[in-house]
C-alpha cells in the first residue's frame, strides 16, 4: 500500500509554477528523500501533501486520504517538522508538547504520557519545565520533532531534521527516524544533507519544479554512472586514457592525475582484461577498486542535466 | 460545527502565554483599573463645586429627569454620564492589544504553520483566538463598570445620582455594546494582521475604533440624544451589523492558504 500518492500534482502562484505534474507513489514504511535546490518547490509540495494549501490541479492521497476532500483527516494522519521549529518560547517544553497533543485530539492523560515519552527519548526530560526560549537550537529542533510524532501519525514530514544539531544529536535523530521506519511509518524527508539522505532513504526523489528522478539510491547511481572502477596508477593517468577508451567493453573513461575512472558493462568479467591491457601498455597499477559515486555527485549530475534541458527548451 | 474541546485548549494556551508575558499583562490590564477610580475621583470633585452654568449644558437641558436636581448633583450626573461612555474604550483596546500579540506575534515567531498543520479547522482556530482576546477585555470592562457603580454611591452628593448615571441605557451599553465592540476590534485586528509584521502596527487600528465611542460621547454632551435603552439598543444593533460584516471579512482573510502564502 502506498502511503503517499500524487498524480500530476501542480501548484501555480499567479504565473509562477511552483510544482508541475508531480507523480509520486511512496510505499508505506519507506523513508523518502525529497531533494532539490532552494526554491525548487519542495515546501509547496509538502504543504500540499499536508493539506495546508490546495493544489491548482492534480490529485494526492496521503495515508489513504484525499488532500482536498479529506483535509482534516490528512492533517490528523500526518506530523510535520517545519523549516523553523515554531515553538512557543514562553511555554515550557512539556506545555508545548501537551498543547499540541491536545490539539491533535489526545486526552489530557494521553497527552501527558506521550509528551513524557518523547521528552525522555530526546533527552529533554530534565528540562521539561523550562521555557523553550532558553533552549539551544538543537534542543528546539528535537522538541519540534517530538511534536511532529506526538499523535503517532503514519506519515511524517521532516524538513531538515538534523539542521543545527551537533553530531551526537544528529545521530540520535537519525536513529529515531530509522526506528520510525521500523515501526511502519512513512517518512518524507526534505534535506540538503545528502550524506544523511544516502544513509537513511530507501527512495530518493530529485526535484526542481518537476520530478527529475525517482529511484533507490543504488539505482540512481547505476543509472547515471553505470558500474565503474577506479584504477590508481603509480604515474600520470591521462596518457593511458585513449588506450582504455578503445577497449570494446569500456563505455566511458576519465583521467585525473594518477586515477583512471572507467565505466564498464560488467566489472567482474572485464576487469582482468582491463588490467592486462594497462600492464601491456607499461602502466604500473597500484590498486583497483569499485567506484561508488556519492549521492551528492549523483544529485549534482541530475540537477545539472535538468538545468541543461530547461535551458534548451 | 465548532469543536469546543480544541477551542478551549487553544484559549488555554493563549492565556498561559499571556500570563507568562508579565510586561504585556501589566501594561494591558493595570491602566483600565485606574479608569473607574479616576472617574469616581472627578465625580466627587464635581460635587464640591456649585456652578450655575452647569444647568445651561445642552445635555442637562434635554433630559427632564434632571430638571429638579441641585447644581452639584446635576454636575455629577452629567459628568458621570459622559465618563461612563468612556468605559466602551476598554473592550476595544484590550482585545485589540491581545489579538495583535496573539496573531501577529505567532506570525513573527513562525509558530502559525505547525498550528495550521494540526487538525483544527480555521473556524475553530479563529474563534479560539477571538475568544481568547475578547473575554478578558469584556471581563475587565464589566469589572471596571462594577467598581464604578459600587463607588458611585460613596461619592454622590444626592442619593438619586447613581440611578441617573447608571441608567438602563448605560447598562445596555455596558452589557451588550461592549462585547460587540470587542468583536469589531478583533475582527479588524485580524484583517490588519495579514498586512503587518509588528503587533504595535496592528494596534494602530484602535485609532479607528474610538470613532463610535466618540460619537456617543459628544452626542450626549451636545444634547443630540439621551442615551436611553432605545438609543442604546439601536446603537448596538448598528454595531452588531458592522461586527457581522467585519467578522465575515476576517474569516476570508484567516484561511490556511492565505496565511501561508499571502500573509507578509
Amino acid at each position: 500500500m502506498n502511503a503517499i500518492e500524487c498524480h500530476r500534482l501542480t501548484r501555480q502562484f499567479d504565473r509562477l509554477v511552483a510544482v508541475a505534474d508531480l507523480d509520486l507513489a511512496i510505499p508505506a514504511g519507506t523513508i523518502f528523500g525529497f531533494l532539490g535546490p532552494n526554491g525548487a518547490g519542495k515546501t509547496t509540495t509538502v504543504r500540499m501533501l499536508c493539506a495546508l494549501i490546495a493544489p491548482s490541479s492534480g490529485t494526492a492521497r496521503v495515508a489513504g486520504f484525499d488532500v482536498q476532500t479529506q483535509a482534516a483527516a490528512v492533517r490528523a494522519a500526518t506530523g510535520i517538522l517545519t523549516e523553523t521549529p515554531g515553538l512557543y518560547d514562553t511555554l515550557s517544553a512539556l506545555e508545548n508538547l501537551t498543547f499540541f497533543a491536545r490539539l491533535y485530539g489526545l486526552s489530557a492523560t494521553q497527552a501527558a504520557e506521550r509528551a513524557a515519552h518523547y521528552l525522555r527519548l530526546f533527552e529533554l526530560w530534565e528540562r521539561r519545565n523550562d521555557p523553550v526560549g532558553g533552549f539551544s537550537k538543537g534542543m528546539r529542533q528535537k522538541l519540534a520533532i517530538a511534536r511532529a510524532l506526538l499523535h503517532d501519525p503514519p506519515v511524517v514530514f521532516l524538513d531538515e531534521p538534523t539542521a543545527g544539531l551537533d553530531p551526537a544529536a544528529a545521530r540520535a535523530v537519525r536513529d529515531v527516524i530509522k526506528t520510525l521506519r521500523a515501526g511502519g511509518r512513512t517518512i518524507f524527508l526534505t534535506t540538503h544533507n545528502l550524506a544523511e539522505a544516502d544513509e537513511l532513504c530507501d527512495l530518493i526523489g530529485v526535484f526542481r519544479t518537476r520530478l527529475i528522478s525517482l529511484d533507490t539510491p543504488a539505482n540512481l547511481r547505476a543509472r547515471l554512472f553505470g558500474q565503474s572502477v577506479r584504477v590508481v596508477l603509480a604515474g600520470p593517468a591521462a596518457p593511458l586514457a585513449p588506450l582504455v577508451q578503445r577497449l570494446p567493453f569500456v563505455s566511458e573513461v576519465s583521467a585525473e592525475e594518477r586515477v583512471l575512472l572507467v565505466r564498464l558493462a560488467n566489472p567482474d568479467q572485464h576487469n582482468p582484461a582491463l588490467v592486462r591491457a594497462l600492464v601491456a601498455a607499461g602502466a604500473d597499477i597500484c590498486y583497483l577498486e569499485p567506484f561508488t559515486p556519492s549521492l551528492e555527485t549523483v544529485y549534482l549530475e541530475l540537477i545539472q542535466e535538468a538545468v541543461t534541458v530547461d535551458g534548451a527548451s | 460545527m465548532f469543536h469546543w474541546e480544541r477551542i478551549t485548549v487553544l484559549i488555554g494556551k493563549e492565556w498561559l502565554e499571556l500570563r507568562r508575558s508579565r510586561g504585556l499583562l501589566l501594561s494591558t490590564f493595570s491602566p483600565p483599573l485606574i479608569l473607574p477610580l479616576f472617574a469616581l475621583g472627578l465625580i466627587f470633585a464635581m460635587g464640591l463645586v456649585s456652578d450655575p452654568d452647569t444647568a445651561e449644558i445642552p445635555a442637562a437641558a434635554i433630559d427632564p429627569a434632571l430638571a429638579d436636581l441641585g447644581l452639584e448633583a446635576l454636575a455629577q450626573v452629567i459628568f458621570g454620564r459622559q465618563f461612563s461612555t468612556l468605559f466602551l474604550l476598554l473592550p476595544m483596546v484590550i482585545p485589540n492589544v491581545l489579538a495583535s500579540y496573539s496573531i501577529v506575534g505567532e506570525k513573527n515567531r513562525r509558530t502559525l504553520e505547525p498550528l495550521l498543520a494540526a487538525p483544527i479547522s480555521t473556524g475553530d482556530l479563529l474563534l479560539g483566538k477571538v475568544l481568547a482576546a475578547i473575554l478578558p477585555g469584556i471581563a475587565l470592562t464589566w469589572l471596571c463598570g462594577l467598581i464604578f457603580a459600587a463607588g458611585l454611591g460613596f461619592v454622590a452628593v444626592d442619593p438619586v445620582v447613581p440611578g441617573l448615571v447608571l441608567h438602563p441605557g448605560w447598562m445596555v451599553i455596558l452589557l451588550l455594546t461592549s462585547p460587540i465592540l470587542a468583536l469589531i476590534s478583533v475582527a479588524l485586528t485580524v484583517m490588519v494582521s495579514a498586512r503587518v509584521n509588528d503587533p504595535r502596527s496592528a494596534q494602530q487600528i484602535a485609532g479607528v475604533l474610538i470613532v463610535p465611542v466618540m460619537l456617543l460621547f459628544f452626542g450626549q454632551m451636545l444634547g443630540l440624544f439621551v442615551l436611553n435603552p432605545a438609543v442604546a439598543l439601536l446603537f448596538s444593533l448598528v454595531l452588531a451589523l458592522v461586527a457581522v460584516g467585519l467578522l465575515w471579512l476576517a474569516t476570508q482573510v484567516f484561511q490556511r492558504e492565505k496565511i501561508l502564502t499571502r500573509w507578509r
